[in-house]
């Protein structure tokens, strides 16, 4: 009989482990290549492969939108198809709570599954530990992926140029809004959901309408601000952004109105910033359009040869203002 | 210093409105202004509706147009 | 862009009379002045100047200790707007406490801290209370909310300021000022239309979007031509000329004057407000017999002179070096709408 709560035993490594691992992990990440072994056995193809990590502790563990199994699948696929890699298989590591609910970790188990199954990734390998009451915030969980570079991409950060075209594949600022709102309890009721999706379909498509993109950046944590700031560091570009072109949710408007926060801040976990040329901007944004997760994409600026490093925004009064350097943490702002 | 928030009333209760800001709703004090409706508008600050407004400014920009 | 936007635009682009100098006395003037890069089409016989009306700036070192204190000291529950938490006291900011252990919860009026107090009687709850006329209120609210509940576990940490004062001691600064729309939404026209007549000090009250912004500028500026002191409305919408009746009457029910501490240009006479006599109960520095404190702050650093237009925050020698917004020396690197850390923001130089 299970207990229906995580308690110290389910980490000790004897029955009760086993008993968790099979009665949740393996009932939800079952497929051939799952192995009660130390370490899986892949196939992976000729060519090469990307290979990431990210570790996970979203607090709240649930939020509109998704909750933190959906957003540890979600993470580690989008960094691996920001490489134009196509993700093949994940590992996960939970640390749990003692004490932490098992229907709450079965829920996970199941957003996992189903995340994983739309990505096309599969979950071969996994750890469980339990550490003492007080010493996780519930649930942290840890995924390493790794996926199949697709032939002929060549994407990073270093590689934006002057007169390309900057594309955001969504609205922004969902993601950060919403766990904004579930963590600080502000009172305010929005109906807004994390933007929190797998993304190696919305880059697919963009690779198969060009292969000629030259920056895919998953704008997560610091938002599509902090985002821009590394590309241009990192390309030695500027960016110009026309601040009446980023598409914004009404309510996330509202809520940033309400407590003076600026969207282009908030996290995203399913918004991509695409830097490529011009000529193939247009097409790109039709291909987005048409996706599940990219109705609302956008060009929002393009890339320039003045003040490197640096980004400016074209303002509604038609003037030009450098866009602030993100950094420190994110406070509602009153007076 | 003071960071204001246009926004449309859409219920009055024991001395409290809810307001609306494009979709994002908060109860706020509406103590200091009188005979609150649903349907006003109102500038809020802090939790505080400090004034009724109108919708839109199209008298004001027509005043300030004249001396101009 | 509409009509009035434009027309405003142009006579701001294309003034060309002799030099125009103006203090934005709000910090949300300040903050959206910058993201809109209206400093950008100003011609150069027109200058703007950052005043003080950033309540996180003018907040002085002494009351960010005291917040200290009562959180690591006392074991109080904090409950503050946002901006207060990074800025630095003499030793420790709120965030550094909150590093400690303090337990320091950002709410978005007054009003929630009651209640949190309410739904935690075990804990003393202290609400710091910043802020000019707009804030006030809110502030006013709260202090009778706990009294009417009967709260033995909420009080107030108060630093509120007015304005009048500040106006006063800083009407040689500029040649016009650009009134604070939310401060006047309170306490309504009289007090700036007085400035014009019987001081012979220029100011209009302006609103806070692009349109509003730009109106008044170019209002100030027609104006200006003629020589003789002014004073508009230009934000009729939200300013009445009587203000807020109710508002007023709540301060003037809680709260009385007092001498009070500005960061950067010190004590001001009459410039602050206290919670009056009937109040003492939610009066944090009484009921936890706060010492008195006298913070210290840097002795580099120029912001007295930055508020009043005296300098600009690129003279000061420790601006973009030791001091910038992830590590603060001055006040008005502090908050988002502190003059030096919005020239540092959007300034392509540093």
């Amino acid at each position: 009989m299970m207990e229906n709560k995580v308690t110290l035993a389910h980490g000790a490594g004897g029955r009760q482990t086993a008993e968790l691992i099979e009665k949740v992990f393996k009932a939800h990440f079952a497929n051939p290549e799952f192995t009660a072994d130390d370490a899986a056995i892949l196939n992976v193809g000729d060519g090469r492969i990307a290979m990431t990590t990210d570790g996970f502790i979203v607090s709240p563990f649930e939020f509109p939108g998704g909750n933190i199994g959906k957003l540890s699948i979600c993470g580690t696929v989008n960094d691996l198809a920001c490489m134009g890699a196509k993700p093949l298989y994940l590992t996960c590591s939970f640390i749990i709570e003692e004490g932490f609910p098992l229907d709450k970790l079965e829920e996970i188990a199941s957003y996992m599954e189903k995340t994983a199954a739309e990505a096309g990734v599969k979950i071969v390998a996994g750890d469980t530990k339990v550490a003492g009451k007080g010493q996780v915030d519930n649930v942290f969980i840890t995924t390493t992926g790794i996926g199949k570079l697709q032939e002929g991409v060549h994407t990073s950060g270093a590689f934006a140029k002057p007169g390309d075209a900057v594309i955001v594949t969504g609205d922004i600022g969902r993601h950060g809004c919403t766990i904004l709102l579930a963590r600080e309890n502000l009172g305010i009721e929005a109906d807004v959901k994390s933007d929190c999706a797998p993304l190696w379909g919305t880059v697919e498509s963009m690779l198969e309408t060009t292969k000629d993109i030259h920056v895919i950046r998953d704008a997560t944590r610091g938002g599509v601000g902090t985002v821009l700031y590394e590309i241009a560091a990192e390309s030695k570009v500027g960016i110009r952004l026309d601040a009446s072109s980023i598409p914004v949710d009404g309510a996330v408007r509202g809520v940033c109105g309400m407590l003076g926060l600026d969207p282009l801040y908030l996290a995203n976990e399913g918004t991509l910033v695409v830097v490529a040329p011009k000529e193939k901007a247009q097409a790109l944004v039709e291909t987005l359009h048409k996706g599940k997760y990219s109705g609302n994409a956008a060009i929002i600026g393009e890339v320039t040869d003045t003040m490197p490093g640096k980004v400016v925004m074209t303002t509604e009064i038609g003037a030009e203002t450098l866009l602030p350097q993100p950094g420190g943490e994110l406070l509602p702002r009153i007076c | 210093m003071c960071v204001g928030l246009a926004a449309k009333v859409v219920g009055i209760k024991n001395g409290m409105a809810v307001v609306d800001a494009s979709g994002a709703k908060r109860e706020v004090s509406a103590e200091l202004l009188e005979d609150l409706e649903p349907g006003d508008y109102v500038m809020v600050h802090a939790g505080i509706a400090i004034a009724k407004i109108t919708e839109d400014d199209t008298e004001e920009t027509d005043d300030l147009m004249g001396l101009l | 862009m509409e009509k009035i936007q434009k027309t405003a635009k142009e006579i701001i682009e294309t003034y060309d009379g002799s030099p125009i100098r103006i203090m934005e006395v709000c910090g949300t003037h300040t903050h959206e002045i910058f993201r809109l890069g209206i400093r950008k089409i100003l011609p150069e016989n027109v200058e703007l100047i950052s005043g003080p009306g950033c309540p996180v700036c003018v907040t002085p070192v002494g009351f960010i200790d005291e917040a200290v204190m009562l959180a690591l000291e006392h074991g109080a529950v904090i409950c503050t707007f946002g901006d207060l938490i990074r800025v630095p006291g003499t030793k420790k900011s709120l965030a550094d406490a909150r590093a400690e252990g303090a337990k320091i919860q950002v709410v978005y009026t007054p009003l929630d801290a009651v209640d949190y107090a309410a739904e935690n009687p075990d804990k003393q709850v202290v609400f710091l209370a910043v802020g000019f006329e707009t804030t006030t209120p809110s502030v006013c609210l709260a202090a009778k909310k706990a009294q009417e509940a009967g709260l033995e576990n909420f009080s107030l940490l108060t630093a509120n300021k007015t304005m009048p004062n500040a106006y006063q001691a800083l009407k040689g600064s500029a040649d016009a000022f650009l009134y604070p729309g939310h401060v006047n939404a309170i306490t309504g026209e009289e007090e700036c239309r007085k400035l014009a007549e019987r001081d012979g000090v220029s100011g209009v009250i302006a609103g806070f979007t692009a349109k509003e912004l730009l109106t008044a500028l170019a209002v100030t500026i027609e104006k200006s031509k003629t020589g003789i002191p002014f004073f508009v409305n230009c934000y009729p919408r939200v300013v009445r000329p009587e203000g807020n009746t109710a508002a007023q009457k709540i301060i003037e029910e809680v709260m009385e004057p007092c001498d009070s501490e500005w960061r950067g240009l010190g004590v001001i006479p009459g410039s602050g407000l206290q919670l009056r006599e009937g109040y003492g109960a939610y009066d944090a520095r009484k009921k936890f017999r706060l010492p008195k404190v006298e913070g210290r702050s840097n002795p580099a650093c120029r912001c007295g002179e930055v508020l009043q237009g005296k300098c600009r925050p690129s003279d000061c020698k420790v601006f973009g070096k030791g001091c910038t917004p992830q590590h603060p020396i001055g006040a008005c690197m502090v908050s988002n709408e502190g003059a030096c850390s919005a020239y540092y923001q959007y300034s392509s130089e540093v």
